[in-house]
């Protein structure tokens, strides 16, 4: 018996290599990902699936494509207005800065308590992902300098804040942020003029759109394109108000209680080269260790 | 030390350094954010010349070693490049490769199939990428961005000695 299978594995060396390596993968892929669909129905569903959204996929680029030439005239005269738009933009925005800069002022005069920044670590971008079917930004910084997972990660781009991601993986001198363009990346956000709350999720590399979803029918009205979306600060790991994008396109479907918002991100993902990672809002930084003599109370400072 | 594990030795350092190139400086060239895939055409070009056995050991190794690099799940590009590997290492013997329409066609082929294999595991496993799922613009970006690089690096990979064919004839 010994002999009919070294015999067989003699006449098919390659072919048992290669079904050893591929279930080594898909025991790897199972206990990894731990989601494989097992039921003959669902596989043929998934797989069925993928192919239905690949020839869908497939005509609605060209489809696309072929309609983007129509448009652009449509384009160019949008662009003159938006830029008369954009002037009247940069008017406000300068008033916001002053009226900022006053009430830091009258703040600072009226002596109000601040709240305590909180902590950032500013790293750089030293890679990406190592090909184009998923998408991380590799840091230098790691857990040696006080990185953690789950760290929200923003940017600065032409004096705007925006919000980049957040930490996925952290090694000892760098870590791995998930951006919020991926379909893992989802952030409780709202718009930042009427206040309506909804989940902002990414949609892929390929849309250059996040999508949000779950804002409620009657915003509707209120809502307007351009209208700023931050983050709301609920569940607490992204914190209150960083900016996320402006809203693009608003669809609203028939037979649903709410709204679906794309909204164009604030931050341009491929101009990346410095990132700041955001501690938990508030926290200091580490005090240094109390001394025996320090941490005795003094005299005076009892009543 | 066996030819076969000393060519797949080096293509395994060879691709390694692809991937490190193509995760850091081939990001300035990328066009919409997609990158040539070199480490992959690098492993066509040596299981072409080697035939299946090295072709799948270092699409194996390699793959391995990128899914411990990316968030990808462990297993997802060991077995995407085992197989494209495997199926490019068929073909050794039997395709003449000249100077530059083979290497396209042999580029587009196996990004198509790159396309294929990962979308089919996605759908599977339920894994959720930002990458070319569905077959929209970024796969296509990278079928042609393969394309105009394969002739290059394929002669680039051409001077090595180590990834020569070997003569079957023994001459």
């Amino acid at each position: 018996m010994p002999g009919l299978f070294e015999g067989f594995f003699a006449r098919h060396r390659k072919g048992a290599t290669l079904a050893a390596l591929v279930l080594v993968s898909l025991v790897c892929l199972m206990i990894s990902n731990r989601t494989l669909v097992i039921k003959p129905k669902e596989i043929g569903l998934s797989v069925a699936g993928f192919f239905q959204r690949s020839f869908t996929g497939l005509f609605t680029w060209f489809g696309d494509t072929a309609g983007s030439i129509g448009q652009l005239r449509a384009a160019r005269e949008e662009l003159a207005a938006a830029r008369a738009r954009l002037e009247e933009m940069d008017q406000a925005t300068r008033e916001v800065l002053e009226l900022r800069r006053q009430n830091a002022a009258l703040k600072e005069q009226l002596d109000f308590a601040q709240n305590l920044p909180p902590e950032r670590i500013a790293a750089e971008v030293i890679a990406r992902d190592t090909d184009n079917l998923f998408s991380t930004i590799t840091l230098n910084k790691g857990s040696r300098q006080g990185v953690k997972k789950g760290m929200p990660v923003v940017a600065w781009q032409g004096d705007i804040e925006g919000l980049v991601g957040k930490v996925v993986l952290v090694g000892p001198g760098s870590s791995q942020v998930l951006p919020l363009y991926d379909p893992q990346c989802i952030v409780s956000a709202r718009v930042d003029t009427t206040r309506d709350e909804g989940l902002v999720a990414g949609q892929g590399k390929d849309r250059g759109t996040l999508v949000m979803n779950y804002v409620k029918k009657i915003a509707k009205d209120n809502i307007g394109y351009g209208d700023l979306v931050v983050s709301s600060g609920l569940g607490g790991v992204y914190p209150k108000g960083i900016n996320i994008g402006r809203i693009r396109d608003i669809t609203v479907p028939a037979y649903e209680t709410s709204l679906v918002l794309q909204v164009q991100p604030i931050i341009d993902f491929d101009r990346l080269e410095y990132l700041f990672l955001v501690g938990p809002e508030g926290e200091a930084p580490p005090p240094a260790v109390p001394t025996p003599a320090s941490a005795a109370p003094t005299p005076a400072a009892k009543p | 030390m066996n030819r076969d594990f000393r060519t797949t030795i080096s293509t395994v350092i060879a691709m390694a350094i692809c991937i490190l190139l193509q995760s850091t400086i081939l990001g300035r060239v990328a066009i919409r954010g997609v990158r040539p895939d070199i480490a992959m055409l690098v492993l066509v070009f040596v299981s072409l010349r080697r035939g299946p056995m090295v072709g799948q050991l270092s699409g194996f190794a390699t793959g391995f070693l990128e899914d411990l690099m990316n968030v990808s799940p462990l297993g997802f590009h060991s077995l995407l490049r085992t197989v494209i590997g495997y199926l490019s290492g068929l073909l050794s013997g039997n395709v003449f490769i000249d100077p530059f329409l083979m290497p396209i066609i042999l580029a587009v082929v196996a990004t198509l199939l790159k396309g294929i294999i990962s979308g089919i595991v996605s759908a599977l496993f339920g894994i959720e990428s930002s990458g070319f799922i569905t077959f929209t613009g970024r796969i296509w970006i990278e079928v042609g961005y393969n394309g105009i690089v394969a002739p290059f690096l394929f002669a680039l990979l051409n001077l090595f000695k180590v990834f020569k064919r070997i003569d079957k004839e023994g001459a």
